[in-house]
């Protein structure tokens, strides 16, 4: 267990810095190579660039990174728990009413939101509220000066709802079609011929039997979720870290830029790993 | 007594008809393409479509509300935005087409180069690149590529184009694996077929089949894709949903529906060719593959 611990734990460090150098590399490719400018990745100065556009204060970049990453990981917990909740509830529930095709009917409604453009339906939003609630509608409009800050989970809400669709309509497919496809092997098809019970089989075997696969479905919608936060936060004028990476990237911030990116590194390779140790722990033998 | 032997016309014929019938399904999926791009492109192309200009606010705005004569109402240079609309959608699906068929094309390259390989790690090189980039949302290496240079249509494509093949190409590569496990591919061994023949005739076919279910399911992520990168101005100068509704997303009190009806055909349109391309990847048996954009 201690090697496999400090193998992941190298293969987690390891993938962060080849995060860190793509994203170095993407940088001298898009700003050097096709922009034309100057600022190469390896001159010292063209990390000093102070980001006076997206109100850089005293505590600096590390201290701004901070303050996105808190205000971001609301949504994270959000989308990321939605997907969590829904894609593994419905999708055990569509695997074992399997013979009725609920997947389908059950990923329905995640499947045609996913159909509205993210940026729009937060500016829909921020329309409707303005006219029908009369207050302003973009998150950047309302500070809540005293009691409990609930305008903030609801401006989260928002962001996260366009990207939490579409990952949970695909999370739900995923863990059915996984259990199913265990639920259609031989042996399965055996222990219905012995004459046990259906709710028997499903949890004792196939579910058992599946469990490291489904258990390996935990990060794959994470990368999806946190690249499409990175367009609604910015539309709905969301302080967070992915309206950061925006501002950041107009800008040419490569200080921003790289710290962004590798925030959002670490937090994948962070759930990854803990996906790893999950199937390690619960894996048949 | 009359000649038994067959006609060779009509067994070409015969064969062709049963290859039609095979594929009819197919068939009947390439008419709603046909009809959504005939509705799509035959928008009227003669108006001034640079957004700098389209969607400018002079001092005495000319927008008007949705009406009979205007469905979405007009822009402030009292442009028809549902001619302007259907403009972007063609531009966005025309982008996502190109995008998908060349991500599908590179992605079939980059794994054939090893698919001839001999021995069971030959797709190891292709696995461990495609984990190594896997803690970057894809979405985000396009941002920086696209953006980087200031905003280019063109750079945004390839950069879709070389995220879905490198993320799609340890997927071919499973396919691959997963088509020289079945049965008949052993028959074919026992009767003294090379791996090159098997790989050619047996495994390749199945695979580019598989692909071309991701080709339609691909495009309406991209024509997703692609709003959001203009929404973001990193496309250029070329008209889309994206770039309308941000201008509309300034004017959402003096005119809300300049971001409002283009987004909702854009839903439209996206959510029928979704339809679509599950019902084509569904007939074509692609399969499950991850979500990365």
């Amino acid at each position: 267990m201690v090697k496999f611990l400090l193998q992941r734990i190298l293969a987690f460090l390891a993938r962060v810095v080849g995060a860190g150098v793509i994203v170095l590399l993407l940088l001298e490719l898009s700003y050097c190579v096709f922009g034309g400018s100057d600022q190469h990745i390896w001159q010292a100065e063209s990390y000093e660039g102070e980001a006076s556009v997206i109100a850089y204060d005293a505590t600096g970049w590390r201290g701004l990174v901070s303050e996105r990453v808190v205000s971001s990981a609301k949504v994270w917990l959000i989308a990321y728990g939605g997907v969590l909740l829904v894609g593994y509830s419905w999708g055990i529930l569509a695997a074992r009413l399997r013979r009725v095709k609920l997947g389908a009917l059950l990923a329905l409604p995640f499947s045609l939101f996913a159909c509205v453009p993210g940026f729009w339906f937060v500016v829909a939003v921020a329309i409707y509220s303005y006219f029908a609630w009369q207050c302003p509608g973009f998150a950047d409009e309302v500070v809540v000066q005293s009691g409990p800050d609930l305008m903030s989970w609801w401006y989260a809400s928002i962001v996260a709802l366009p990207v939490l669709a579409p990952a949970a309509a695909w999370q739900l497919r995923a863990v059915s079609s996984v259990i199913e496809k265990e639920a259609g092997r031989p042996f399965v098809k055996g222990l219905y011929t012995a004459g046990h019970r259906d709710d028997t089989i499903f949890y004792g075997n196939v579910y058992r039997q599946a469990r490291p696969a489904v258990l390996g479905l935990l990060d794959q919608a994470l990368p999806f979720i946190l690249g499409g936060l990175v367009v609604v936060e910015w539309a709905f004028r969301y302080d967070g870290l992915g309206s950061l990476f925006v501002d950041c990237v107009k800008g040419g911030y490569y200080t921003g830029i790289l710290m962004c990116s590798l925030v959002v590194a670490v937090v994948i390779g962070l759930v990854t790993f803990g996906r790893e140790l999950l199937v390690k722990l619960t894996s048949v033998e | 007594m009359a000649n038994r032997r067959s006609s060779k016309t009509l067994g070409v014929g015969l064969e062709i008809l049963a290859k039609i019938w095979r594929l009819r399904l197919v068939l009947l999926l390439v008419i709603p393409y046909l009809v959504l791009s005939g509705w799509l492109f035959t928008a009227s192309r003669h108006a001034d479509v640079r957004p700098g200009e389209v969607f400018m606010v002079p001092d005495h705005p000319l927008w008007e509300k949705p009406s009979e004569e205007h469905r979405f109402g007009t822009t402030g240079t009292g442009a028809d935005l549902y001619e302007l609309s259907r403009i972007a959608m063609a531009n966005s699906v025309a982008v996502a087409v190109v995008s998908s068929g060349a991500g599908v094309a590179l992605t079939l390259l980059v794994v054939m180069l090893f698919a001839f390989d001999v021995g069971e790690n030959r797709f190891r090189l292709l696995k461990v690149t495609s984990r190594a980039g896997f803690l970057l949302p894809s979405f985000m290496v396009i941002v920086i590529l696209a953006g980087g240079a200031g905003g280019s249509l063109v750079l945004a494509m390839i950069a879709m184009t070389l995220a879905i093949a490198l993320a799609l190409a340890p997927v071919t590569a499973r396919w691959f694996e997963e088509g020289e496990e079945g049965p008949d591919i052993l028959a074919g061994y026992a009767l003294g077929l090379t791996r090159q023949e098997i790989v050619r005739s047996r495994i390749v076919p199945v695979v580019i089949r598989r692909l071309l279910g991701v080709f339609a399911r691909m495009i309406p992520v991209l024509v997703m894709a692609e709003m959001s990168l203009s929404f973001l101005g990193f496309t250029g100068e070329h008209i889309s949903v994206g770039v309308m509704v941000a201008y509309g997303r300034d004017l959402i009190i003096e005119a809300p529906w300049m971001a409002l009806y283009p987004g909702m055909m854009a839903t439209i349109v996206v959510a029928v060719l979704s339809l679509l391309g599950a019902l084509a990847a569904g007939v074509l048996r692609t399969g499950r593959y991850p979500r990365f954009l």
